[in-house]
């Protein structure tokens, strides 16, 4: 994100000028954050491509409210999915409150679904998932906590979304899966687009700007 | 068939692109070259086709992913998946095709096609199959193991001293304080039974420790309910039978909750998910599984 503090330096005080620049800085981020939910041009998304093609797979899984959910209902649908297990302190949270920023930022339009899957079905029932949204505003009608069988879980995010590695089984969420602290954004044809960064706090205007971005595509 | 159907995708997505060129282009019998740059997706086994998210092309098409065929296979030995290229989108009359491709980056996160070979992972243990004899350190600091119980049916849950949050770890030790009373103070119920808390933090929950944060709920009297570490390399065996799932973030460590039954002969009887099960069940659940008649 770019700055575009073009205000002349005052050259003989510092500190005047670093707390002017620090509120400047503050200004420019809200701003920019105002421009990108108002769907005007912005930089371009801090988000990264997938290093193969990956398109959602098939699938039919368990919402919050107990609802099978299937690929066939996000045909035609721009998705944009997050990775959570409910026991996770730090990382889960961080990234769910980010979702739930794009969720106010994507309010108006009606063909945006979010989805997040649970790496820890057993913990992660309906009711739990339910909890979870409850805490932080998710829309229900809009956004699907999904759970369901592990392995139709993990092969759809194997086989959609993040690879696996075989490293420290302790140190990243349960499925040795590689990012699981990203947001990814499928587009209308169900191809994994990008990839951003839900620790990051520049992530859901990005994320806002690359929906805009796919919704004028032919 | 599949090429032909790559190729005829690949027109077909041409097609449905704006075409910016000038009518004249499309007149003219010589061929239009277009110089791109993008990232390769995908590479067809047989290399005659590339899958590239390019970058707009001037006059041609605007930024996005598509199929393109190659003339030269040879073109894209050496390429792969997530390396960035440059290369010359050639359009002729009939048919078009890529050609002068060139590496220009490759992505640092490494391509992972292992995928779901690790996921052929170790299996989860259900009710009915024998927890393996895992050795665990013991409160007393003396290595010990499961079938020191046998005989007695056992009850394990998994935590760690310094858990911040009160619906986990502290939540788990007031169940199984619960529990405990439940038992001994039931007239008729079996009296085979036993409770264990295992650490997964070993390095910090040394036997100390442990006695002392045992002390907070189950006070002094331990022939009935006892702490335990066990080590991350019988940890990294144990967690995925039991479906127990364990991720350090930052200083603290995030964890899901098992909490499982086994019968006196070391067999699973019962897995309670979460914390959503009251001192009551766990209590039915011990004393049923505490009846069953251990094998000779």
């Amino acid at each position: 994100m770019t700055r575009k503090n073009k205000r002349p330096q005052p050259r003989n005080d510092v500190k005047i000028f670093l707390v002017i620049a620090t509120a400047l800085s503050a200004l420019v981020a809200v701003g920019s954050w105002l421009a990108a939910s108002s769907g005007s041009r912005r930089e371009p998304a801090p988000g990264w491509l997938p290093t193969k093609v990956r398109t959602l797979g098939e699938f039919a899984l368990t919402d919050e409210a107990g609802r099978t959910v299937t690929r066939a209902e996000l045909n035609g649908k721009i998705v944009v999915v997050s990775f959570l297990f409910t026991s996770c302190s730090l990382t889960c949270p961080e990234v769910t409150k980010r979702m739930a920023q794009i969720q106010q930022l994507t309010a108006t339009n009606p063909d945006v679904r979010l989805l997040s899957l649970t790496v820890d079905p057993r913990s992660d029932t309906p009711l739990v998932l339910a909890r979870w949204g409850a805490r932080f505003g998710a829309d229900t009608n809009r956004w699907h906590f999904l759970t369901g069988a592990k392995p139709m879980l993990y092969g759809l995010i194997g086989t959609s979304f993040l690879a696996q590695d075989c490293g420290d089984p302790f140190n990243s969420m349960p499925g040795n899966f590689i990012g699981t602290e990203r947001i990814a954004v499928v587009d209308s044809h169900g191809r994994t687009r990008q990839y951003f960064d839900g620790l990051r706090d520049e992530t859901p205007a990005a994320v806002a700007a690359e929906i805009a971005q796919l919704r004028r595509e032919p | 068939m599949k090429p032909v159907i790559l190729l005829v995708a690949a027109l077909a997505g041409l097609a449905g692109c704006k075409r910016e060129a000038s009518p004249k282009s499309v007149a003219t019998a010589t061929n239009q070259s277009y110089a791109a740059r993008g990232v390769v997706q995908a590479v067809a086994p047989n290399l005659r086709t590339a899958t590239i998210h390019h970058q707009a092309i001037p006059g041609y098409m605007m930024e996005m992913t598509m199929d393109f065929p190659l003339q030269n296979t040879n073109e894209l030995s050496g390429i792969l998946p997530g390396d960035e290229i440059t290369f010359t989108l050639v359009v002729g009359e009939n048919d078009d095709w890529i050609q002068n491709l060139h590496r220009v980056g490759r992505p640092a996160e490494p391509v992972s096609n292992r995928g779901s070979m690790l996921h052929a992972m170790i299996p989860e243990l259900k009710p009915g199959d024998r927890l393996p004899d895992y050795e665990l350190l013991g409160e007393d600091g003396k290595r010990m193991r499961f079938s020191d119980f046998h005989g007695r049916a056992l009850v394990f849950t998994f935590f760690f001293t310094r858990c911040p949050l009160p619906d986990y770890c502290p939540r788990m030790n007031k169940n199984f304080a619960e529990t405990q009373k439940l038992l001994a103070g039931k007239g008729g119920a079996p009296t085979n039974w036993q409770l264990l808390c295992i650490s997964f933090d070993p390095e910090f929950d040394q036997p100390e420790m442990l006695r002392n944060y045992a002390g907070i709920y189950r006070g002094t009297h331990t022939d009935r309910w006892w702490f335990a570490a066990v080590a991350t390399n019988i940890l990294a065996d144990m967690a995925p039978r039991l479906d127990l799932m364990i991720m350090h973030e930052g200083s603290t460590i995030s964890h899901n909750l098992r909490t499982v039954v086994l019968d006196p002969d070391g067999i699973i009887f019962r897995q309670f998910d979460g914390n959503d099960w009251t001192p009551q069940q766990l209590a039915d659940a011990l004393a049923q599984a505490a009846r069953k008649s251990t094998n000779p």
